[in-house]
């Protein structure tokens, strides 16, 4: 008797509260950019309260795992989540599985030719997020003791002179962040940027390189880099133990003033801001690749779109995916959104329409080089794994553990042994 | 109600008690494992909908891949360093802990308790130290080899990882010694003594053959968990300095995850499971040999 009353009472909750889900769409945003979680989070809460009939999740990627084995499991389970943020590799891999945005309102309104990289036979899947740039970021008050002008460094003999300078006046010259994907995809990336000039260069060149006909000891863009950090490793100011370096140790040298020079990119900018005294002293300088002052190396720091959103098509319902488009919508065109975007996350959009910006130096002397057109085209490298593979082998270059015979050689050996 | 005689109601009692867990098992453990290894035959890349069988060339590529047999010999000497320096830490902390010492339960519970910090959080803290506490002790006492990070040097990161190993598992293992030489009957010992054999006599002709289980199960145990290690691996080291200590575990995640080559990636995990399976049931067998019957 008992049982049966129980067992009432549970079906009719059961049945009450499927009726209140039916009202609510429910959808989920995997976030891979772990420094946005918070931000991104009370973006969701705010897109919840003006969108009654939505709930919106942002689920993060535990540290360590690669998002590409999270998005294969939750694809296998079933599980996709409606919005997935993901990177230029991410949207091509996945490509079968976004719906196409080619109708969106946003698309007129963005910035530079980002469907170069996001159009896949006619459909647009990518809606670009974050503006990102890199280059040598300077500390302009120790520049400024040290008698330096950072708007007149434009050639390798240009930053050695530079450095010369910091060292005598006190401070180290420059701490090398010696982690593979800053070396391995970043630093190495401005060589393959100059030498492939644009997308379709960029596979021309990695074709040549999967069938061995490069010789990167005759690729100037390769040798003027790598002579540049030559340079730099004779300078490091860590140059005892350069690889027991953190990701975390740079900010705390080049904030208050410990080196004047730091290549990072500008994602770092909450970590530096923690230890800068001075919250505007900070900007980007191009890292040099020759001694030719006007070489466009020498005047231009890459700058791209480095993550894009796309909406899952096969594992979430037309409701959810309309309700994904709206939240995209939203990011570009309400206040709320646009103000979540730039000031909380601090991202740089990539749409005309928002006026406002990021107020870090940082992302200001990116804005410059752009409102110049003096940036180079951001290199996203059609291999997985090409950050961690040739990244090792920088760091082996870091250490002389190998000379620039061999490190030229276990980059073509890689390329080599791509599928 | 009726009572089944014989075989069925064996298998009935069975159902009962055994059943809930051998399904979960075979679910969650042998259908997978099963799986996995068809998809070594295919040329699956983790997200496709459409399987095309390619028989052995998966087999082929980890065949020729030179960094997969390179991880494999390292883990090679990595185990067998970790399973000699643990079982022999962890019996002699087991003999000097079961002699009767004043406190003895405290120390035991201190020496196991390593064992309890999980392997990322153990890696961490690791980290922490050698690469930020010892330097700072190096520069002090003027220690050149203490001086830099371990972690920045291939040889010096591998004895990191050797170090940490040992300190984890030792206390687990001396656990199972301790109730092993607790198992000692004293009255042989007492036997031993009147006849005249002194403590190193003892400890060859009486203890450690009556010991023989305990080992067996101790360095089963270490073989399995050193050649399986990814978690302190990737803690620790990350693999670093420059791929350098990537052990196979490591490297069998990369060429999935990482490279994004499923099928070669199963193909490795595949034989990692036959090179661990062959050498403990090897082990375990001319272990049982040896045993001592009393």
């Amino acid at each position: 008797m008992r049982a049966s009353r129980v067992l009432t009472l549970v079906v009719s909750l059961v049945l009450a509260s499927g009726a209140a889900f039916a009202d609510k769409v429910s959808i989920t945003l995997l976030n891979t950019k772990g420094e946005i979680q918070a931000p991104l989070e009370s973006a969701a809460a705010a897109f919840n309260a003006e969108n009654p009939g939505i709930t919106l999740e942002i689920q993060p990627v535990q540290v360590g795992q690669s998002p590409f084995q999270v998005i294969s499991s939750l694809y296998a389970a079933g599980n996709a989540p409606a919005l997935y943020m993901g990177d230029a590799n991410d949207m091509m891999q996945f490509s079968d599985k976004f719906a196409n945005l080619k109708g969106e309102k946003w698309i007129k309104d963005s910035t530079d030719n980002f469907e170069q990289v996001t159009t896949i036979s006619g459909a647009v899947i990518g809606f670009p997020l974050t503006v990102e740039g890199y280059g040598m970021i300077y500390n302009k008050a120790v520049l400024a003791k040290a008698g330096v002008d950072p708007a007149k460094i434009h050639a390798t003999k240009d930053l050695e002179a530079a450095f010369k300078k910091v060292e005598a006046s006190g401070a180290g010259a420059l701490v090398i962040a010696p982690m593979d994907w800053s070396l391995g995809s970043h630093f190495i990336g401005i060589s393959y940027s100059l030498a492939a000039k644009n997308q379709t260069g960029l596979m021309k060149l990695v074709d040549d390189l999967k069938a061995g006909k490069v010789e990167l000891s005759k690729q100037k863009p390769f040798v003027g880099l790598l002579d540049t950090f030559d340079v730099m490793k004779q300078h490091n100011v860590r140059k005892a133990d350069a690889l027991a370096v953190t990701y975390d140790d740079c900010p705390a040298l080049i904030g208050p003033g410990k080196v004047g020079f730091y290549f990072q990119g500008n994602w770092t900018w909450p970590q530096v801001s923690g230890f800068a005294t001075d919250q505007d002293g900070f900007g980007f300088i191009p890292v040099p690749v020759s001694n030719v002052s006007s070489d466009k190396g020498n005047n231009g720091i890459p700058v791209g779109i480095t993550k894009y959103i796309a909406i899952d098509k096969t594992q979430n319902s037309a409701a959810q995916q309309a309700a994904a488009k709206k939240f995209l919508e939203w990011l570009v065109y309400s206040k709320s959104g646009q103000s979540a975007l730039v000031n909380d996350c601090n991202i740089i959009p990539a749409f005309k329409n928002i006026t406002l910006q990021p107020k870090d130096p940082l992302a200001k002397s990116i804005r410059q080089y752009m409102s110049k057109d003096a940036t180079l085209f951001w290199v996203n490298m059609p291999a997985p794994d090409h950050w961690s593979k040739v990244g090792a082998s920088m760091q082996k270059y870091l250490v002389d553990k190998i000379d620039r015979a061999g490190l030229y050689k276990e980059i073509q050996d890689y390329w080599k042994a791509l599928k | 109600m009726q009572y089944r005689h014989g075989a069925g109601r064996k298998i009935g009692t069975f159902m009962m008690f055994a059943g809930p867990a051998t399904l979960v098992f075979a679910v969650v453990m042998v259908l997978p494992f099963l799986y996995g290894i068809l998809l070594t035959f295919t040329d699956w890349d983790g997200k496709a909908v459409q399987l095309s069988f390619v028989g052995l060339a998966n087999y082929a590529t980890v065949f020729g891949d030179a960094a997969f047999w390179s991880s494999m010999l390292l883990t090679l000497r990595f185990a067998a360093f970790t399973v000699v320096l643990t079982n022999v830490v962890a019996f002699l902390l087991a003999f000097a802990l079961s002699s009767g010492l004043k406190g003895s339960s405290f120390f035991r519970a201190g020496f196991f308790t390593p064992n309890l910090i999980g392997g990322i959080v153990l890696g961490f803290v690791w980290q922490f130290v050698f690469s930020r506490v010892l330097p700072v002790l190096g520069k002090l006492i003027g220690s050149g080899a203490l001086s830099t990070s371990w972690l920045g040097d291939p040889g010096r990161a591998f004895w990191a990882m050797v170090i940490v190993t040992v300190w984890q598992y030792s206390g687990y293992m001396m656990v199972i010694y301790i109730a092993g030489l607790t198992s000692v009957p004293p009255e042989l010992l007492e036997a031993a003594s009147i006849e005249g054999a002194g403590g190193w006599a003892k400890l060859r002709r009486i203890i450690l053959p009556l010991l023989v289980p305990s080992i067996i199960i101790c360095v089963f145990l270490t073989i399995q968990r050193s050649f399986m290690v990814y978690d302190l691996n990737l803690a620790l080291t990350g693999g670093g300095p420059y791929k350098s200590t990537v052990l196979v575990s490591m490297n069998v995640y990369q060429t999935a995850f990482l490279s994004q080559q499923y099928g070669p990636g199963q193909a490795q995990a595949f034989f990692l499971f036959l090179i661990v399976a062959a050498v403990s049931i090897a082990q375990v067998y001319f272990g049982k040999k040896r045993e001592v019957e009393l």
